[in-house]
């Protein structure tokens, strides 16, 4: 049975992991309907700024976490000033392969630096043992990816439903050309939705990396696995990626703990995903808390 | 449209007929035949190396594939990122008639016509099945269920011992009337092939366009709810068009594994569909000229940055990370350079160099 | 809108007048020509980068050193990013410039080519050590043992070792794609052909972030071994997991908990650097010398490396020495057909591969190729992690893979 709780507690601990990745894909979709995949670049960013601060440049790790996170808010709000401004009112097929284009040039970036190709680790700065309860254990860098997912989306929420900015952004996620008559720049809510992602991508980034070691092409490729989830929630409900991103990390871990070695099948945790992904978009086209959009001719 | 074209103002057509045909004048026609005589004949007085000819014919074969995305994406207004796995689909049906009777087995070597043209079918049918969510999903919902369908069919691939765990399948030398097709004619008798293909598909395409069933696509691309209104059936036109790109699909990926004599699932990735919808990109979105430029323009960027890193590494030998960074360099700077600059590909440039030329020295 | 259009078109104008040079060759002695496609950027570019730099600095080694006189090997290096396609456009491109040696990469190319390389006939070393190369394959030379030779190698190491008496239970972490599950095949039949062990389970694994309940099942299936063969970055993820559950084992055959074992890519410096403290106690069978046991083949190494100016990353990766190892057996055949008086061709070069024997000072044995035996290096060093370094406690040949061959 505890075998059974602790694949439960592993989901979500994991499932809480890709919502916070997963929350950057939601906030650009959110403000200005591009999906982004260069998401996983930004991630893979994130996480070797935070590296190269704390062991090139001898920073304390929990300042340049905070360190990385502002420098991910500026570049990646930069990136939506030089790349995707032109591109607002084009169609979605342009957007979606800029960002294509833009996964493609950071590649070519990171390949210059020698983090392209090689492997590194955080310095440990947490317990390196796991916190035990009843047979079920978790570890000291989950917990603390737990509760930052959990704080910045406690964050965005309450900035989101409370604050002006926040408002604001929801008023343009809304109907752009309304929020234009009411007064609030457009662009600079892209702007700020791009930073604000890049921000939580740089959290997701080092989580990641503390947990899998600093690779490129594993980090990366978060960006793409948590597609799924953020399609699986809705794109533009931070509930809805917060939901998604627990279930989606039960089914893996469930696929994994359950149908592997059984039925003579392996490896379905990758799988699983977008089949369910595939067979849920078939009842409910936008996903479990998406705006159902109503277009007219 | 009167008799004579240089007294004419403009283009207007005074029947549906002049308006169907293919070549509007005979001077085009004449060009357009010297133009094709040209491509079959080159090879033979300009004989170029074994590597460039296996370029050429992988662009060709990129360029099948790419009619096929470009029907989808430009015309019918359906994005596609699992078209590297249609691709695939084809390439696999090959293999499985490899796999099951032996790689030198007759069909494989002397019915391969036939079995390109199954692959296409296959390619067809899958594309169908796949198009099915597009039935009631819609932009980026769409997208993201063909990425399932390019993951799903990329870990079966790699699951299944049928498919060799998507290791290489080989597949043997082909037969041609003259006997079997060896090492050094290998790659001149593709090209034929595959240019052979490409005009032909070219002109289905072109004419495609001019019937109902081509106008519903770009119906439905501009407002699906306007063309029910008309009388269409949005539903069955998207996943017709899912089809129809599965079919071009199919048989760029049974070319393909001719071409390349085996079929490997590195060939069928995420990344592969990626390049696909860049040569679409670049190309040109919604014209047939588009799907030529496209994979010319990509593959020839991939072959220059190539000899830059070269260039570069033999000057500054430290410097190996920055020569091999060029490459995704090149090609993301490239599409999104496109895509901000000239939304319509290098198919816009060609539209307005015919119209600079057509008009000469006369200017708008 | 105009004028930047313009600069766009003026942009693309520019870099194709630039590419239009090339670049001519050196002159000086007789130069053969070989060839190496591999991934210096994109998937495995962490091993194939390395590489890269250990086959490009022994070449010119070679050639500043005057070992083959006034004759020189000019190697072509191009990066591949790890795509079958784009290996093939590089080989035929060797091909018509001639050629008389292939030094390839990823597994997945090699089998692509392998018809090819029949044809033409012409000498292959690839740096992928899956077995399914030298099947049906003669022209393709291992530089060290196959990934499966390393499994097994454990397996059998495993087998002598296990104290608690009774059968050790062993478990296997693969990748998900044939890569992970040839060794793993082989294996099953070394066990089918009488080596004494229990293959419980076998985990695929994919981008987890959570090992847990996959590591409590093993134990509570009572296994005592994973054998693990995958690449470094899941079996970082892993050993870390192990390692704050309590799980991972302090001594070999620990009872009540789990012993790791690799294959080739799974260990390293690269390993360490990603798992950090974790890696402690993991046990890692390799065909190369490392520079951490600091003997006189590890100062070569470094030597060669500081001579052109390679980093400390570079100098110390066992990719690097896999790299000179590749070229060192090219150089070799090259300098044995000189000796022997004949051309440095193809056919020549093929004969010479087949009856070959030196020493390297990257290897962990003697390099020995002949008509029969394809493999180069057939020792494996077994390697345990210790004080964040790995330190060699043994040289293994393994046996049961004699017998998983002959069953071919």
């Amino acid at each position: 049975m505890s075998y059974f709780f602790q694949i439960v507690v592993s989901g979500i601990v994991v499932g809480s992991i890709y919502a916070l990745a997963a929350l950057g894909l939601v906030l650009v979709y959110k403000s200005s309907r591009v999906a982004n995949f260069a998401h996983g670049q930004i991630i893979a960013a994130g996480a070797f700024i935070t590296f190269f601060l704390t062991v090139r440049v001898g920073v304390p790790i929990f300042l340049a976490f905070l360190a990385s996170m502002i420098i991910t808010f500026f570049l990646a709000m930069s990136v939506e000033r030089i790349f995707l401004r032109r591109l607002i009112g084009e169609p979605i097929i342009s957007v979606i392969m800029v960002t294509i284009g833009l996964a493609s040039i950071i590649d070519g970036l990171i390949y210059l630096t020698p983090f392209g190709s090689e492997n590194f680790s955080f310095p440990a700065f947490l317990p390196e043992d796991s916190l035990s309860l009843g047979g079920v254990s978790i570890s000291w860098t989950q917990l603390v990816g737990l509760m930052i997912t959990t704080l910045l989306i406690g964050a965005f929420s309450w900035f989101f439903k409370k604050s002006t900015v926040g408002i604001s952004m929801r008023a343009v996620s809304d109907d752009q050309f309304g929020a234009m008559s009411v007064g609030i720049s457009v662009p600079r809510v892209f702007g700020l939705a791009w930073a604000t992602a890049g921000l939580s991508a740089a959290a997701a980034g080092c989580i990641i990396g503390n947990i899998t070691g600093l690779n490129f092409e594993t980090l990366h490729a978060f960006g793409i696995v948590v597609f799924p989830v953020v399609i699986l929630g809705g794109l533009d409900s931070i509930l809805g990626a917060v939901v998604a991103g627990i279930i989606m990390g039960l089914i893996q871990q469930f696929a994994g703990g359950y149908l592997d070695g059984n039925f003579g099948l392996h490896g379905t945790g990758n799988v699983m995903p977008y089949i369910i992904l595939l067979i849920i978009l078939l009842f409910k086209p936008h996903g479990l808390f998406g705006i159902h959009e109503i277009e007219r001719v | 449209m009167s008799v004579n074209t240089w007294l004419a103002t403009g283009n207007f057509n005074t029947t549906y007929r002049q308006e169907q045909k293919t070549f509007v004048t005979s001077l085009d026609r004449s060009i357009f035949t010297l133009f094709l005589l040209t491509l079959f004949a080159w090879p033979v007085f300009f004989p170029i190396s074994q590597k460039y000819m296996l370029v050429v014919d992988n662009i060709l074969v990129a360029i099948v594939a790419v009619m096929g995305l470009n029907l989808l994406l430009g015309f019918a207004g359906l994005i596609s990122i699992g078209h590297a796995a249609f691709i695939g689909i084809g390439a696999y049906t090959v293999a499985s008639f490899s796999r099951t009777l032996g790689d030198s087995h007759v069909i494989v070597t002397h019915f391969w016509p036939v079995l390109i043209l199954l692959a296409g079918f296959m390619g067809a049918l899958f594309g169908a099945i796949v198009g099915l969510p597009a039935l009631r999903l819609k932009h980026l919902y769409l997208a993201i269920a063909t990425l399932s369908f390019q993951m799903i069919f990329q870990w079966v691939i790699n699951f299944m011992s049928f498919f060799n765990q998507g290791q290489t399948i080989y597949v043997g030398r082909v037969f041609w009337f003259t006997g079997e097709i060896g090492r050094n004619q290998h790659y001149m008798f593709w090209y034929y092939i595959i240019l052979t293909l490409v005009v032909l598909m070219g002109f289905g395409v072109r004419n495609l366009l001019k019937t109902r069933y081509g106008r519903s696509l770009v119906a439905v691309r501009d407002n699906d709810r306007a063309a029910d209104a008309m009388g269409m059936n949005p539903g069955l036109t998207k996943v017709y068009a899912f089809a129809l790109a599965g079919f071009f699909a199919g048989v760029a990926g049974a070319l393909h594994a001719y071409l390349y004599r085996g079929i490997g699932f590195e060939s069928f990735t995420l990344h592969q569909s990626v390049g696909y919808l860049a040569m679409a990109i670049v190309g040109g979105l919604g014209t047939l000229n588009g799907s030529f430029w496209g994979p010319v323009a990509i593959k020839y960027l991939d072959i220059q940055m190539e000899h830059l890193a070269e260039f570069a590494g033999h000057y500054m030998v430290q410097a190996s990370n920055l020569s091999t960074a060029l490459k995704p360099l090149s090609f993301g700077l490239v599409i999104v350079l496109f895509l901000m600059f000239e939304p319509r590909g290098i198919a816009n440039w060609w539209r307005i160099a015919k119209s600079y030329t057509k008009l000469w020295p006369f200017r708008y | 809108m105009k004028s930047k259009k313009a600069l766009l078109f003026n942009t693309l104008l520019v870099f194709a007048v630039v590419f239009a040079f090339t670049l001519p060759a050196q002159a000086g002695g007789k130069a053969y020509k070989m060839g190496l496609s591999l991934a210096i950027t994109g998937p495995t570019s962490d091993a194939g980068n390395p590489y890269a730099k250990g086959a490009e600095d022994w070449f010119k080694y070679v050639n500043d050193t005057k070992m083959l006189g006034e004759d020189t090997i000019d190697c072509t290096i191009k990066d591949d990013q790890y795509e079958n396609d784009t290996t093939k456009r590089f080989f035929e491109q060797f091909v018509d410039d001639g050629i008389v040696l292939f030094l390839s990469y990823a597994t997945g190319a090699n089998l692509a080519l392998k018809r090819d390389f029949e044809e033409i006939q012409i000498p292959v070393v690839p740096a992928s050590y899956h077995e399914g190369l030298i099947v049906d394959a003669k022209y393709t030379f291992m530089p060290v043992a196959t990934y499966s030779e390393n499994i097994v190698g454990l397996a059998e190491y495993v087998v002598e070792n296990h104290k608690d008496g009774g059968v050790p239970k062993v478990a296997f972490f693969i990748h998900p794609s044939a890569f992970g599950r040839g060794p793993l095949e082989d294996t099953q039949k070394a066990v089918a052909a009488g080596l004494k062990m229990e293959i419980v389970e076998v985990v695929e694994h994919g981008k987890d972030l959570d090992n847990s309940a996959m590591l409590q099942r093993l134990i509570s299936k009572g296994v005592q071994y994973v054998l693990c063969h995958s690449v470094q970055s899941p079996v970082a993820t892993m050993l870390t997991d192990a390692q704050r559950l309590g799980l991972a084992a302090k001594t070999f055959g620990e009872k009540g908990k789990l012993t790791f074992l690799g294959a080739h890519y799974t260990g390293g410096n690269d390993l360490i650097a990603l798992a950090g403290a974790a890696t402690e106690g993991f046990f890692w069978a390799c065909s190369y010398n490392l520079t951490s046991e600091n003997n006189e083949g590890a100062k070569k190494q470094l030597d060669l490396a500081k001579k052109y100016g390679r980093d400390d990353k570079a100098a110390n990766s066992h990719n690097y020495g896999a790299g000179i190892l590749a070229a060192q057996i090219a150089t070799e055949a090259v300098k044995m057909a000189k000796a022997a008086k004949l051309e440095v061709n193809r056919e020549n070069l093929y004969k010479m591969l087949n009856d070959m024997k030196f020493d390297s000072f990257v290897a962990a044995g003697p390099v020995t190729l002949s008509k029969t035996e394809r493999i180069g290096v057939d020792v494996l060093n077994i390697y345990v992690a210790e004080g964040g370094k790995f330190k060699k406690i043994k040289s293994v040949e393994s046996e049961f893979i004699k017998k998983v061959r002959a069953g071919r």
